[in-house]
Parts: structure tokens; C-alpha cells; sequence
């Protein structure tokens, strides 16, 4: 194995539609999302033309697990509902973790449970906008999906040596790539035009204090992760929960009785979100 | 009772109901023991899941469960807060195990 780190490139990642291992339908949600001004009839008229993803976004808002508010019963009534950044999100979610769970098993259950712990927390944290801190939750591995579709032999490098090493995916990715999923993922949601503060959770989720904009929604996403982590929930890349940062578990602030809810509340969500597997 | 998505059944599963189309039309009845010619039929129907004869699905040990537990924090037990999280997530899987 040779020690040159693999050099990711932005301007190649920002292309995303020219990636030749993306699929069809990221690309074609992705060229609509990425519009400066896509308005509620383009998703809508997008996603109805797509019956599989219809049904799937529908159940998924539908998903008591998930925590929406249930009885939506068409794309433009969910928009209403919840907002188009949400709804964006969601479709982001399903199209890039369909391909993910194919690449790496495991990864779609780990999200989908980020997501219910962290509307948990926010909703315990009164947090506004429940809804949007789950989309960060769901997305906030984003960057992984791409790292692994654009450079499969090195990330399988980096999976193996977590185990030879001991350490975390983020470790391992720090040693060989010239960017980590964090990154990675910060520039599409910056190209995909996603609210600042999605944009930092992404970012800043391993890094919590670095976040400015939302440094509340940050720590709930870098705790929601170490905690499905530590709890084994899916597979994100290492076996090993992650250290978690003291200031984002001081900020929070969370009782035992907090934490406890939260894990009794992702373990009623694992067998509902058997029926979202993708 | 579990609801088992196609994508997990294996041979040797035994119906708990039947498996319909989207018709209510019943494919298969229930207490059919699976054979892999019929989870392929039912991957080809595009049904998503089934109901499946059985326990639900604890099908971990305790001790194994507790193991795993242990191996994920064994780098990291002595930072900052992660005795208290592992001690909470502990006690979490103990109680999914108490009937």
C-alpha cells in the first residue's frame, strides 16, 4: 500500500453530475435542488413523476418513528407541512443512502436513528424547527456516500484500518485523504444551496465548537452520533463509539433520565424503520 | 409477531399471514415455510415485507449484546463522560432483556 494521500478535489466533488459512479437519480435530484430559486411546483412536479420516490418520501413523512406529523398524503402537502428545506433534505436522504446502503451496509439505519435521537433532543432542548435538525441528522454523513462511490479502493483501505488501528473512520480518512466526509460533504450542501446551519452540522459534527452559526445544532447532531454509535445501531464506517466532545455534553446538558429517554426512543424507532429500508 | 422485509427473509421462515398482492389476492397462505424459490417469487411481486412466524427478533444473547458493548468503548472508557454513557447504555440493553 502506498502512503500518498488521496487528493480529494472539490471542484470534482461540486461536479457532481459528471461523477461517473453517481447514479441517475442523484443527479437528476441533484440538478434540481441545486437551482437558485427551485420553487414547491418543480420538486413536487419532480417527485411525482417518480412513483418509487413518491412513496417512499410519503412514507417516510408518514413514519411515526421518524416523528412527522403523519396523514401526508401528497409531495406539495408535505412541502407545506414541513418546508421545502426539509423536503429537499428528505429527498436528498433517501436518493444518497439507496446507494449507500449498497456500498455500505448499515449506514441508512445509522442516519434514520441520528435523525430520531436528534429531533429527541432538540425537542428536549426546545429547539425550533425539530423537523430540520432530523434532516441534519439524516444528511450528516452525506459526505461518506461520495468519498466511498468516487474512491472505493482507498475507502476500503480506510474501513480496514480502523480495525488494524483501533481508531474511527474520521481518523483513518484524516490519514489518508486530503479531506475528510465532513468536509466533503460541507461543499454539497454548500453547492445544493442547504440553510447555513445544515450546512455547519455537516461540517462541524466531529468538531462541534467550531460551528458559529449553529453550534446548538451541531452538539445535538455530534451527540446523537456517538450515542447510535456507542449504542450499535447500523454501521458508519468503524466499529468503536467515538470520544464525545466534554463542552458539546456540558452545553447540553442532558440528565441521565434525557439520555435514557432517547435510546428507549430509537429503539422503538429501529423495528417501525424496518418498513423504510429503501 | 416480526415484520421481516423481503430483503431479510431466508429459507425455512414460516408464514404468520399471507402474503397478498396489492389486490388483497393471497400469493401465499399462511404457515408456508419459505423456500428460496419462494422469496424470490415474493422479491418479484415487489411486496416489502412479510409477517413471519417466531419470536420477535431478540435474537442476541445478552451476554453477546453486553460483549459488543464493551469492544465498541474499549478505546475510548476512560475520556471525559463515556463511563456515564456506557453506563447508561448498559443499563438500556439490560432492560430490553427483563420480560
Amino acid at each position: 500500500m502506498s502512503n500518498e494521500i488521496v487528493q480529494v478535489q472539490r471542484s470534482r466533488i461540486e461536479n457532481i453530475g459528471a461523477l461517473p459512479t453517481i447514479p441517475g437519480t442523484l443527479k437528476r435530484i441533484s440538478a434540481i435542488i441545486e437551482k437558485p430559486r427551485v420553487t414547491l411546483d418543480e420538486i413536487s412536479h419532480f417527485v411525482a413523476n417518480d412513483p418509487a420516490l413518491t412513496t417512499k418520501v410519503l412514507k417516510m413523512v408518514n413514519s411515526a418513528a421518524y416523528g412527522f406529523p403523519g396523514r401526508i398524503s401528497s409531495v406539495s402537502h408535505a412541502i407545506m407541512l414541513l418546508g421545502l428545506n426539509v423536503v429537499k433534505g428528505l429527498l436528498l436522504g433517501i436518493s444518497v443512502f439507496e446507494i449507500m446502503e449498497k456500498v455500505m451496509s448499515g449506514l441508512w439505519n445509522h442516519s434514520l436513528a441520528c435523525a430520531v435521537a436528534s429531533r429527541m433532543i432538540a425537542e428536549k432542548k426546545g429547539v425550533k424547527d425539530p423537523e430540520e435538525i432530523s434532516i441534519a441528522g439524516l444528511l450528516h454523513d452525506l459526505g461518506k456516500v461520495i468519498l466511498i462511490l468516487e474512491y472505493q479502493t482507498q475507502y476500503e483501505t480506510a474501513m480496514q484500518e480502523t480495525l488494524q488501528k483501533g481508531i474511527t473512520i474520521y481518523e483513518a480518512e484524516r490519514t489518508l485523504f486530503s479531506d475528510t466526509h465532513s468536509n466533503v460533504g460541507m461543499w454539497l450542501a454548500e453547492k445544493w444551496r442547504f440553510p447555513k446551519n445544515l450546512v455547519e452540522v455537516i461540517a462541524y459534527h466531529h468538531n462541534p465548537m467550531l460551528s458559529k452559526t449553529a453550534p446548538m445544532e451541531t452538539a445535538i447532531v455530534h451527540f446523537s452520533d456517538i450515542l447510535i454509535r456507542a449504542r450499535g445501531v447500523g454501521f458508519a464506517g468503524d466499529p468503536f463509539a467515538p470520544a464525545l466532545s466534554p463542552a458539546v455534553f456540558d452545553m447540553l446538558n442532558l440528565s441521565e433520565k434525557d439520555i435514557k429517554d432517547v435510546l428507549a426512543r430509537v429503539e422503538e424507532s429501529i423495528d417501525a424503520t424496518e418498513d423504510l429500508a429503501l | 409477531m416480526p415484520r421481516i422485509i423481503v430483503g431479510n427473509l431466508v429459507a425455512g421462515m414460516k408464514l404468520l399471514k399471507p402474503v397478498t398482492d396489492k389486490n388483497g389476492m393471497i400469493l401465499l397462505s399462511e404457515g408456508t415455510v419459505l423456500t428460496d424459490k419462494w422469496i424470490e417469487r415474493i422479491q418479484d411481486m415487489a411486496i416489502e415485507a412479510v409477517y413471519i412466524d417466531g419470536p420477535a427478533q431478540k435474537t442476541i444473547p445478552k451476554e453477546e449484546e453486553l460483549a459488543r458493548l464493551d469492544e465498541r468503548f474499549k478505546h475510548v472508557e476512560d475520556l471525559p463522560n463515556m463511563k456515564l454513557l456506557k453506563k447508561l447504555i448498559k443499563e438500556h440493553i439490560e432492560g430490553l432483556y427483563v420480560q
